[in-house]
């Protein structure tokens, strides 16, 4: 499923997080945004998941304005965002079976298993999620994310906690679900992994994203070389 | 149909959430009690005639769960908000209007349970149960799910509003206690009528009862999508 964001930009207060930001992805692309802190990446992953309304700008989903019918586009989006998007005081299980029943996944008891097997908490399957260390949460969250097979995942930090072999499951996955024609954004500054799994690199600096170039156009070394030279610039312009 | 397995499914996790809850179990049923057992020490041990004893069981049931509704309504929305399971909700494509719905259902469905158990306490503590049949304590729950109803129609949306903001638990008494006055006079008045003389003498208070709950919920049903999405 195709996604384009025209002219999006979003202002809290007198403070502008977003800034005039147009960005299109199409099916089975994989779009790396990376960013420091405070860029504005979170914010543009809530706007196109929409949970935020932007201030200006639109954005499509399909060929639905997600800014006007999000009802119709929210289900087709898998996300991952700082939040765990879930009840902490339920295991994993039944958070997956509450929101299974939700998006209505069929033979959901056996998709649950299996995507918790997969994140490998199946060991963990009947403790409540509050009891989990920061990575246990986030390959919950992963699953939790996959559950309604989207069509398009918006994931906010996904390698944020995550130990080397739960950093590989995100990596596989990611791989699958683009093989699988999906269309995957995701936000980092971990420029290693953002280029093992992108096949298109942007940058986001102060609200403004920047189209850098496709993984055929570009090695990592470069791509780290330009990152760093964008973000002296930036300490430079404040100073 | 597709609404009505969400609808469903919401007030399961709602009553599973609430009944699960052992800590705010504990609070609103020792909380209930207290009002209950503060009444009774205040004005027993010797309680004065069945008229009075009628009113002075109809205000403490009113009181107490007004105030254990406001507790309810408020923990209910903290377990939303804390942790975006609220965001993950809005995610699954549900609209605003179910998922109010389902709050006011989960809500008065867990707050009538309450009533279920502390009433007869109070009625016993305020020794009025000897005159209370079947017949009565039936009316008395009619009555008591309506108030309840009207009361989660307003409670559940401004419980909303309130708990995104910074001290919005506070803020939650200030805002629905003067709009839920027309609640608690009806509500209060009914009670008062069938404790004394086991039926609705004047039934304009039960009408403007029925009234403002449905006019509550409509208007709140409306505006629920703004709180939600906004």
């Amino acid at each position: 499923m195709r996604l384009d964001a025209l002219q999006i930009t979003k202002n809290i207060g007198h403070l502008t997080i977003v800034k005039d930001v147009t960005l299109s992805i199409n099916p089975g692309e994989v779009v790396a945004i990376f960013g420091p802190n405070g860029a504005g990446k979170t914010t543009l992953i809530k706007i196109l998941s929409t949970l935020l309304r932007p201030t200006s700008g639109k954005l499509k989903i399909g060929n639905i304005d997600a800014i006007a019918d999000y009802l119709q586009v929210r289900n087709t989006l898998g996300v991952i965002i700082h939040e765990q998007l879930a009840y902490p005081v339920l295991t994993p299980y039944e958070n997956l079976k509450f929101f299974g029943q939700m998006y209505h996944v069929e033979d959901l008891e056996t998709r649950c298993k299996t995507l918790l097997d997969e994140v490998g908490l199946n060991r963990f399957i009947h403790e409540p999620i509050h009891t989990f260390s920061r990575g246990m949460t986030q390959r919950f969250m992963i699953a939790k994310a996959l559950l309604h097979y989207p069509s398009i995942l918006l994931l906010d930090e996904p390698f944020s906690g995550l130990d080397a072999s739960a950093r590989q499951i995100v990596i596989d996955r990611i791989a699958k679900e683009q093989q699988n024609d999906r269309s995957v954004v995701i936000t980092t500054h971990n420029i290693d992994l953002g280029y093992l799994v992108g096949t298109r690199f942007l940058f986001m600096i102060n609200g403004e994203l920047e189209e850098i170039a496709q993984k055929n156009e570009i090695d990592k070394e470069t791509l780290q070389k330009l990152y760093e030279v964008r973000m002296v610039d930036t300490v430079q312009k404040r100073l | 149909m597709k609404a009505l397995r969400q609808i469903t499914a919401l007030i399961r996790k709602d009553l599973r959430l609430q009944i699960g809850s052992k800590e705010t179990l504990a609070l609103i049923f020792v909380f209930c009690v207290l009002v209950v057992l503060i009444f009774a020490f205040a004005f027993g041990p010797i309680f004065p005639d069945k008229m009075e004893r009628g009113k002075l069981t109809a205000s403490v049931l009113w009181a107490a769960f007004v105030f254990a509704g406001i507790i309810t309504l408020n923990r209910s929305f903290i377990l939303e908000r804390a942790h975006g399971a609220l965001h993950g909700i809005r995610l699954t494509g549900v609209d605003a209007g179910s998922l109010y719905l389902s709050k006011v259902i989960s809500s008065v469905i867990f707050l009538f349970l309450l009533q279920v158990v502390i009433t007869p306490i109070a009625l016993q503590l305020l020794d009025i149960f000897d005159v209370v049949t079947i017949e009565i304590l039936l009316k008395l729950f009619g009555i008591l799910i309506i108030g309840t109803f009207g009361f989660c129609s307003v409670g559940v949306l401004l419980a909303g509003i309130s708990t995104s903001t910074t001290g919005g638990e506070s803020l939650l008494s200030v805002l629905l206690l003067p709009l839920v006055i027309p609640i608690i006079m009806c509500g209060t008045k009914c009670t008062v009528s069938i404790l004394i003389t086991g039926g609705l003498e004047d039934r304009l208070w039960l009408y403007m009862l029925i009234g403002s709950s449905l006019l509550f919920f409509a208007s709140a049903y409306l505006l629920a999508d703004a709180v939600i999405e906004e």
